[in-house]
C-alpha cells in the first residue's frame, strides 16, 4: 500500500474532528475489510493521507435493547450480530443478513458501520490499477458509465440513473425492512436519517466529515416473522446478485402488515409498497405471494445483461414470504 | 505376479507433510537471498500499441529504484512457439502486458516507480475473436505470423507432430452413416487454473554466463533447458521451493525468469519476481478459447462411422505450448472416439488479450468440451445411451491411433469396460438415466438430470526421465530426481517404489532437493507421467544401484552376486542354507565404509498406454433461479496398482478445481470487448467452489495390472477435470429438457434457456 | 506525529515494533501478514490473494479467526495473535492434535492452503468442542483450495474434534 498516516482516535467527536482539520484527506477505517482492499488495488483516483481508526474508541461496539427497539453501535461486528440472542429473538432478519456476509473471518473483522459505508461493487468501479490502470466512470467523477452499456450482469434494475451499480450491503436490507434509523454525527451535532435515505446513486448521504454513530432499529410489530435470503452464484464467499427480506404479520390468517426489501437491484436496498399493500388484508396463499412478487418487480428496467435478476428477485420474494408463513428458512 | 508390498498402496504419510501443517515447508516467497530486490510490472493500459517514446527518467531519480529497463534496454531473449517474445517490446499485445520492468529494494518503492514511468502510445486496433481474427482486414499481432495464425508444428514433440486427425475417406463415412448431427459449440470461457500461490521466480547472476532462478516451477529441470535455449545458450541452475499448485500453469515459467534476470542483470544483484493474485489473473495462464463447428456421423448401433470439422484455438497474444496441446488434444479425441474417417482442422489464433498456456487437461478438455455437445446431438437424434457409446468407443487393446508425435500407436492398455460398468454401478446410472433431455426426477421447481464424459491420454509414457539412486554405507539411499513438489506426492511416492525395490524401512530413503545441479534430466511431473515415466526411471536406478551392491559384496562374501539378495540394510544369501537367520553382512561391509554406489535409470518415451476416467455427474437445477446445484459425481478408473490411495482420491477430487468441472457452472473469466480488459481479476468475482458446496463425491478405482513397469500402475494427474465439463453439460440439459451448448451455465443462461429471461 | 512503539504477542512470545521510516521499521502501512512474514520471519501464514478473498492468511487475533491480510499491524497494539508456528509444544515439538490428524488424512496436495485452514479449525474447537459436519464446514468456507483437498480435510477435522458426539442436521 502507499503510505498514509495512522491515527487513533478515541472519542466519536474527535474522530469528527480530526476529519474536519484534514479536509477531505483523512479517512475511517473500522474493521477495514472494505477499505484495505480498496487501497491496496488503488482502484481511486484519489488516496487518503490519514487512515482514522475509530476502532480505538471505547465500546461502540454495544448491540443494547430498549424500550423502543434495538440500538447497535457502529463497531458491532457481523459475526457479533449473527449471533446475538437479542437480534436473533425479534430482529431474524438482520442476524440472517449478518451471518450472510462473506466468510466467518470477514465477520470477524467487519463492523456494521463499515457494512453500511462500503464501496460498490460494479467490477468497472473495481478494477485493478496494476493492470494498465483504473478505470474512471461517472461515480469516480470522471467520464460516463461503463457498465451500462457494457457487462452490466450483476447492476441495478431500478432507480438507476447515471451511475448503474447495485447496492452491495446485505446488512443494509434487513435494517430498511425493519425500519431503522441511522444516526449521523457530524462537526455541527448529530442528525438522524432513516435508511431509506441514507444511500444516493452515487453514494450515501454522510457528508464530508461525518460519521455513523449509532443504528437505531424500533421494535417490529407484536407477532411479526421475518426472513432474509440471498440468492449468489455459490454458497459463501460470495456478494447478492439478489437478496430479499421480508415480514409479515398475520391476523387469524389475514395479513395485516406486510414489508418486502430487495438488496442489489438499485443504489439502496428498495421497498416495494405497492406489492406489499397488495399483500395486506389477503391470506397469503402461494398464487397471493408470486402476484405480489411480479407486482413488485414490475417497475424493473432491465440492462442489456441483468435481466435474469427479475425472475430471481420475483422468486426470492415469495420464498421469503413463505418461509415467514413456515417460519422456517430456505437457503435461497 | 507381485508378492506382498510393504510400501506401495499402503498409507505412509507423506515426507513433507510435517513441514506443511508446521508451516515451515518453504514456497517460493518464503525464500530470502541475501541482497534480494523486489520486481513490478508497468502494464499496459491498451490491448494493441506501438510504444512511440517511453521516459523513466523520474522513476529512475527514486530513492531505492536500483533499475527500470525498457524495450530499448533489455537483452535480445527469445521463447514462446516458434520462438517470438521477448523480454520486453515496442509493441504491446493485451491490456497488462510489460510496457517496463523495476527492480527496487522494496515491493513499495517498485510500486511508486511504476507511477513515475511516462509512457507515449499509438494505439492500434485490436482483435478478440477468433473468426473476427482470421478475417483478411483483422489487425494482424505479428508480422511473421500473417492471418494471425500460428503454425501447428512442435518440434520438440518430433518433426511430424500432429497438426490435426486426418485418415480415412470422411465421404464415404458420412454416405455411410445413419445418423448426421452437425453443429458448433464454443468453451471460450477461459477459466483459471489459478493455484492458490501466485508464480514466483527470483534470479540471481552467478557470473556473466551462469544463472542460478529459484522458482514455484512444477518442472525445475525442465525451466533449466527452456531458459538454455531462449537466452543465448547460458548456464542455468534451477531450483524448486515447494510449489503452492501447478496444474501445468508453472512449467513454463520462462517469462517471469526473463523478467527477474533481466533486472537480477542490470542491478548485479538477485531479484524476486513474484505475481500478485491480480496479475496472476490477468496477465498469466488462461485455458485455451476452443471452439468446434462441424459434424459427425454415426450408426444406428453407435459406431461412429466419420468426424469432420474445424477447431478454432485462441492462445491469446501468445503461443509457448498450445501447438503441444492441439497435438494431444488430436490425440485423445481419437482415444474416446473410435473411428476409421477423421478430419479435424485445427487453427491457431492470436487474438489481443492475455495468454492461454499449458494447462491440466492440456488440449483434451478443450477439444472435447466443444465437440461433445455436437457428438450428444447424434446420440440424441439416435437416442443413444452415452454410457453405451463410450464402452464401445474407448480405446481398446489392439486400437491404434496418431499421437503427438504423428505416429501411429497401437494400443497395449487393458480393456477400461469394467471400471466403466463399476462407476455406473455405483453412481446408479441405469436408472437415472431416462434418455436425452429428459429430466431423472422432478420436484416442484428442482430437476435433477445426470451427464457423463470419459476421457483417456497416452501421455502416462510421455518425455524422458532420468534418475540416480545412490546407497549409502549406512544403508541409507537417496534419490535423484529433478521433481518438485507441487502436490501430488510424487517425490514421496518415489520413496515408495525404492523403498518396495530395495526391502527397506521408507525412512532411510530421501530425495535430493529439485535442484537441477545435483540431479539428471527430467522432463517433470507433467501430465500424468509421473507414475508410469518418473517412476520407470527411479525403479531402475534404484535395481541397478541394487545389482552394484549385490555384485560388491558378492566378493566380500566370496558368491556370485545371483545369489545375494538384501532386505532392511543387510546382505545375505537366498534360500537353503541362507535367508535372513543366515550370514549376513551390513551394506557397509558390502560397500565399504567409505564408498557409495550409484545407480542409473532412465525412461524413454511410449505412446502405447492410455489411462483413463469417466465421470458421472448428478445436478439439480432451480427452474426459478437458474441455480445448479452439483449433486453427486462417481470418478471411475483403473490405475493398475494404487501407489498411494489418499494422493490419488485427492487427484480424483481435483476435477473440482483448476478450471474443471465448474468451467461448466460458474468459472469463467469475464472479458469487456469494449476495452480489451478482463472484469473479474479477483476472487469474489471469479467463482471457485467452496465448502458449502461440495457434492457427495465417490471414487471407484480399479487394480488391473498394466504393462508398464514392475508395479504395473498409470497416473491420472492430467485427465481428472479433462471429461468434466461436457458431462455437467449433458447433466443440465437432461435436467431441463433444453439442449445446452455455452458454457458456463450461469443463472442468466439457464433462465433464458427456460425463456424466463 | 509521536509513535508509540506496538507490541504484539505472538505465539506466547513479546515483540516491540518501533514505528517509523527506517528500514526494519514498522510502518502504518504494514498489514499483520506482512509483519508476521517479512519482520518475524514467521513465514507459515502464507499470502494467496492478499485482499480477504481466499483465507490463507488466517491467523488467530485474541482467538478469533481473522485475516492478517486486512489487518494493519499498527492496530494490533498489545494483542495475542497465534499463528500457525505457534500450535506445536515449544518444548517438545509435539503437533497439535488437528496438525496430526490433517498428516493422517493426507489432507493437502500443495499444502499452500493448509496454515490457514488449520487455524480455523484450531478457532471452531476453541469455541465448539463438538461441531456438527455443517459447522465445520461454515468455519471452513473462506478458504479456498485449488487442489480440491476438502474431502480429506473434512476427514482430517471430523477426526480430531476434541469431543464426538456432533451430529450432523
Ligand atoms: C471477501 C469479502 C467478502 C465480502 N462479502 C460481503 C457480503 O457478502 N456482503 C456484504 O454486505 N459485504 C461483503 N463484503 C464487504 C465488506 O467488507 C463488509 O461487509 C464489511 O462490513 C465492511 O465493514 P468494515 O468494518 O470492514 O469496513 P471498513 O473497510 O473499515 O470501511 C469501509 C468503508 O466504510 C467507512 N466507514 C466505516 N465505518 C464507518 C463509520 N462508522 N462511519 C462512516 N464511515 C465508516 C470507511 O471509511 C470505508 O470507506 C465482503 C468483503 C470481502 C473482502
Ligand atoms: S455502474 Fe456506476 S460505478 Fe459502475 S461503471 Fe457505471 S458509473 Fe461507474
Ligand atoms: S491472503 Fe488474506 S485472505 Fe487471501
Ligand atoms: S492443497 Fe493446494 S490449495 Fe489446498
Amino acid at each position: 500500500m502507499r503510505s498514509f498516516q495512522h491515527i487513533n482516535v478515541f472519542t466519536l467527536e474527535e474522530a469528527v474532528s480530526v476529519l474536519k482539520d484534514s479536509g477531505g484527506k483523512a479517512q475511517v477505517i473500522a474493521g477495514g475489510t472494505d477499505i484495505i482492499g480498496v487501497l491496496k488495488e488503488q482502484i481511486l483516483p484519489d488516496y487518503p493521507e490519514i487512515l482514522l481508526n475509530i476502532k480505538a474508541i471505547p465500546d461502540l461496539d454495544y448491540i443494547k435493547k430498549d424500550h423502543e427497539g434495538l440500538r447497535i453501535g457502529p463497531l458491532a461486528k457481523l459475526a457479533g450480530l449473527a449471533k446475538s440472542p437479542a437480534v436473533r429473538e425479534k430482529y431474524g432478519a438482520l442476524a440472517q443478513a449478518a451471518r450472510s456476509v462473506g466468510s466467518p473471518q470477514i465477520r470477524n473483522m467487519a463492523t456494521i458501520g463499515g457494512n453500511l459505508c462500503q464501496e460498490t461493487r460494479c467490477w468497472y468501479y473495481r478494477y485493478p490499477h496494476s493492470i494498465g490502470g483504473r478505470l474512471l466512470c461517472l461515480r469516480k467523477g470522471s467520464g460516463s458509465c461503463l457498465a451500462v452499456n457494457g457487462d452490466n450482469r450483476y447492476h441495478a434494475l431500478f432507480d438507476a440513473r447515471r451511475c448503474f451499480a447495485a447496492c452491495p450491503s446485505d446488512v443494509a436490507v434487513a435494517l430498511l425492512l425493519l425500519g431503522a434509523e441511522i444516526n449521523i454525527l457530524g462537526i455541527g451535532g448529530k442528525r438522524t436519517v432513516y435508511l431509506q435515505d441514507f444511500f444516493h446513486p452515487l453514494g450515501n448521504a454522510l457528508e464530508p466529515g461525518e460519521i455513523i454513530g449509532g443504528i437505531h432499529i424500533p421494535t417490529p410489530p407484536v407477532g411479526a416473522k421475518q426472513q432474509f435470503l440471498k440468492f449468489t452464484l455459490r454458497k459463501p464467499i460470495d456478494f447478492a446478485v439478489v437478496s430479499a427480506a421480508a415480514l409479515i404479520v398475520l391476523d387469524g390468517g389475514i395479513c395485516t402488515e406486510a414489508r418486502i426489501a430487495l438488496g442489489a437491484v438499485a443504489p439502496g436496498p428498495r421497498r416495494f409498497p405497492e406489492a406489499e399493500n397488495f399483500l395486506k388484508g389477503k391470506r397469503l396463499e402461494t398464487n397471493v405471494l408470486e402476484k405480489a412478487a411480479g407486482i413488485a418487480l414490475e417497475g424493473a428496467k432491465p440492462l442489456s445483461k441483468n435481466g435474469y435478476k427479475i425472475e430471481i428477485a420475483k422468486t426470492l420474494i415469495s420464498r421469503a414470504l413463505s418461509a415467514c408463513l413456515e417460519n422456517e428458512s430456505f437457503n435461497h | 505376479m507381485n508378492k506382498e508390498n510393504r510400501f506401495i498402496g499402503k498409507k505412509v504419510p507423506r515426507k513433507d507433510a510435517a513441514d506443511l501443517v508446521r508451516g515451515k515447508a518453504q514456497f517460493i516467497d518464503d525464500l530470502k537471498i541475501p541482497g534480494m530486490l523486489h520486481a513490478k510490472i508497468l502494464r499496459s493500459p491498451h490491448a494493441h500499441a506501438r510504444i512511440k517514446k517511453i521516459d523513466t527518467t523520474r522513476a529512475k531519480e527514486l530513492p531505492g529504484v536500483e533499475a527500470v529497463l525498457t524495450y530499448e534496454d533489455t537483452p535480445v531473449w527469445r521463447a514462446g512457439l516458434p520462438s517470438h517474445i521477448g523480454v520486453l517490446s515496442n509493441t504491446v499485445r493485451y491490456v497488462g502486458d510489460a510496457a517496463a520492468l523495476v527492480a527496487a529494494v522494496s515491493d513499495v518503492v517498485a510500486r511508486e516507480a511504476l507511477e513515475l514511468i511516462e509512457v507515449e502510445y499509438e494505439i492500434l486496433p485490436a482483435v478478440y475473436d477468433v473468426l473476427e481474427a482470421l478475417e483478411e482486414d483483422a489487425p494482424q499481432l505479428y508480422e511473421q505470423f500473417p492471418g494471425n495464425r500460428f503454425p501447428l508444428a512442435c518440434p520438440w514433440m518430433g518433426p511430424e507432430s500432429l497438426q490435426g486427425i486426418f485418415m480415412g475417406d470422411v465421404a464415404k463415412g458420412f454416405a455411410e452413416s445413419d445418423i448426421i448431427a452437425e453443429g458448433s459449440c464454443s468453451y471460450e470461457n477461459l477459466p483459471n487454473p489459478l493455484p492458490l500461490e501466485p508464480p514466483g521466480v527470483i534470479a540471481c547472476w552467478e557470473g556473466p554466463e551462469d544463472l542460478t532462478v529459484w522458482a514455484s516451477a512444477q518442472s525445475p529441470y525442465f525451466l533449466k533447458i527452456t531458459l538454455h535455449y531462449a537466452m543465448g545458450r547460458i548456464n542455468v541452475r534451477s531450483i524448486a521451493s515447494h510449489c503452492g499448485g501447478s496444474f501445468g500453469t508453472k512449467v513454463l515459467l520462462w517469462q517471469l525468469a526473463f523478467y527477474a534476470a533481466a533486472l537480477a542483470q542490470a542491478t548485479r544483484q538477485p531479484v524476486k519476481m513474484y505475481y500478485t493474485k491480480t496479475e496472476h489473473f490477468a496477465a498469466y495462464t488462461l485455458r485455451l478459447g476452443s471452439r468446434f463447428r462441424g459434424k459427425v456421423g454415426i450408426k444406428k448401433d453407435g459406431r461412429v462411422m466419420a468426424v469432420e470439422g474445424d477447431w478454432l484455438i485462441n492462445t491469446g497474444y501468445c503461443s509457448d505450448a498450445a501447438q503441444g496441446m492441439v497435438a494431444v488434444g488430436c490425440g485423445e479425441l481419437q482415444l474416446m472416439v473410435r473411428c476409421l474417417n477423421w478430419e479435424i482442422k485445427p487453427q491457431l489464433v492470436c487474438t489481443n488479450r492475455n495468454a492461454s498456456k499449458m494447462v491440466r487437461g492440456y488440449g483434451g478438455q478443450e477439444l472435447e468440451a466443444a465437440f461433445i455437445p455436437v457428438l450428444n446431438m447424434a446420440l440424441e437424434k439416435g437416442n443413444i445411451d452415452p454410457l453405451d457409446f463410450f464402452r464401445e468407443n474407448f480405446v481398446k487393446p489392439g486400437d491404434g491411433y496418431y499421437w503427438r508425435d504423428g505416429n501411429w500407436w497401437v494400443s497395449r492398455g487393458i480393456d477400461y469396460g469394467k471400471a466403466m460398468d463399476r462407476g455406473a454401478e455405483v453412481f446408479g446410472w441405469k436408472e437415472k438415466w431416462k434418455g436425452w433431455l429428459r429430466p431423472t426426477a422432478v420436484d416442484g421447481s428442482l430437476r435433477i438430470g445426470v451427464g457423463i464424459g470419459v476421457h483417456g491420454n497416452a501421455d502416462v509414457g510421455e518425455d524422458v526421465s532420468e534418475a540416480y539412486v545412490r546407497l549409502e554405507p549406512d544403508s541409507t539411499v537417496v534419490i535423484h530426481s529433478c521433481l518438485s513438489e507441487h502436490g501430488t506426492g510424487q517425490r514421496s511416492s518415489l520413496c515408495k517404489m525404492v523403498a518396495e525395490v530395495l526391502k527397506l524401512p521408507i525412512e532411510r530413503i530421501s530425495v535430493a532437493p529439485p535442484d537441477s545441479l545435483v540431479n539428471p534430466y527430467e522432463f517433470g511431473p507433467v501430465g500424468s507421467r509421473g507414475t508410469y515415466a518418473i517412476g520407470s526411471a527411479v525403479i531402475r536406478a534404484a535395481e541397478d544401484a541394487r545389482r552394484r551392491l549385490l555384485e560388491r559384496s558378492a566378493t566380500v562374501l566370496n558368491v556370485s552376486a545371483d545369489d545375494l539378495d538384501t532386505e532392511d540394510g543387510m546382505i545375505f544369501i537366498k534360500g537353503k542354507g541362507g535367508g535372513k537367520s543366515g550370514k549376513k553382512i551390513r551394506w557397509k561391509d558390502g560397500l565399504g565404509f567409505d564408498r557409495t554406489c550409484l545407480g542409473h535409470g532412465y525412461f524413454e518415451p511410449d505412446f502405447s498406454i492410455s489411462n483413463f476416467l469417466m465421470v458421472f455427474v448428478e445436478v439439480g437445477v432451480d427452474t426459478k433461479t437458474g441455480k445448479i446445484d452439483l449433486r453427486r459425481v462417481v470418478a471411475a478408473t483403473d490405475v493398475g496398482k494404487i501407489i498411494d490411495s489418499q494422493s490419488l482420491k485427492n487427484q480424483l477430487h481435483g476435477c473440482l478445481g483448476s478450471a474443471g468441472l465448474d468451467s461448466a457452472i460458474f468459472e469463467e473469466s469475464v472479458f469487456d470487448p469494449k476495452l480489451g480488459r478482463f472484469l473479474n481479476p479477483n476472487m469474489l468475482d471469479y467463482k471457485w467452489r467452496t465448502f458449502m458446496e461440495l457434492p457427495q463425491f465417490d471414487t471407484v478405482i480399479l487394480e488391473t495390472p498394466m504393462d508398464t513397469h514392475s508395479f504395473q500402475s498409470v497416473g491420472v494427474g492430467e485427465i481428472v477435470n479433462a471429461p468434466t465439463p461436457p458431462a455437467v453439460l449433458m447433466a443440465v440439459s437432461n435436467a431441463i429438457g433444453v439442449r445446452l451448448a455455452d458454457y458456463p451455465l450461469t443463472p442468466d443462461k439457464i433462465l433464458r434457456a427456460l425463456g424466463k429471461a | 506525529m509521536s509513535e508509540h512503539p506496538v507490541t504484539l504477542v505472538v505465539n506466547n512470545r513479546r515483540y516491540d515494533l518501533e514505528v517509523g521510516g527506517r528500514p526494519g521499521d514498522l510502518q502504518p502501512t504494514h498489514t499483520l501478514s506482512y509483519t508476521l512474514r517479512e519482520t518475524l520471519g514467521l513465514t507459515g501464514t502464507k499470502i494467496g490473494c492478499d485482499k480477504g478473498e481466499c483465507g490463507a492468511c488466517t491467523v488467530l487475533l485474541e482467538g478469533e479467526p481473522v485475516l492478517s491480510c486486512l489487518i494493519l499491524t499498527v492496530e494490533c497494539h498489545g494483542k495475542k495473535i497465534t499463528t500457525i508456528e505457534g500450535l506445536e509444544d515449544p518444548q517438545t515439538g509435539k503437533l497439535d492434535p488437528i496438525q496430526q490428524s490433517f498428516i493422517d488424512s493426507g489432507a493437502f496436495q500443495c499444502g499452500f492452503c493448509t496454515p490457514g485452514m488449520i487455524m480455523s479449525v484450531k478457532a471452531l474447537f476453541a469455541g465448539n468442542p463438538s461441531p456438527t459436519g455443517q459447522e465445520i464446514r461454515e468455519a471452513l468456507s473462506g478458504h479456498y483450495c485449488r487442489c480440491m483437498s476438502h474431502y480429506h480435510v473434512l476427514e482430517a477435522v471430523a477426526g480430531s474434534v476434541p469431543k464426538a458426539g456432533g451430529t450432523d442436521e
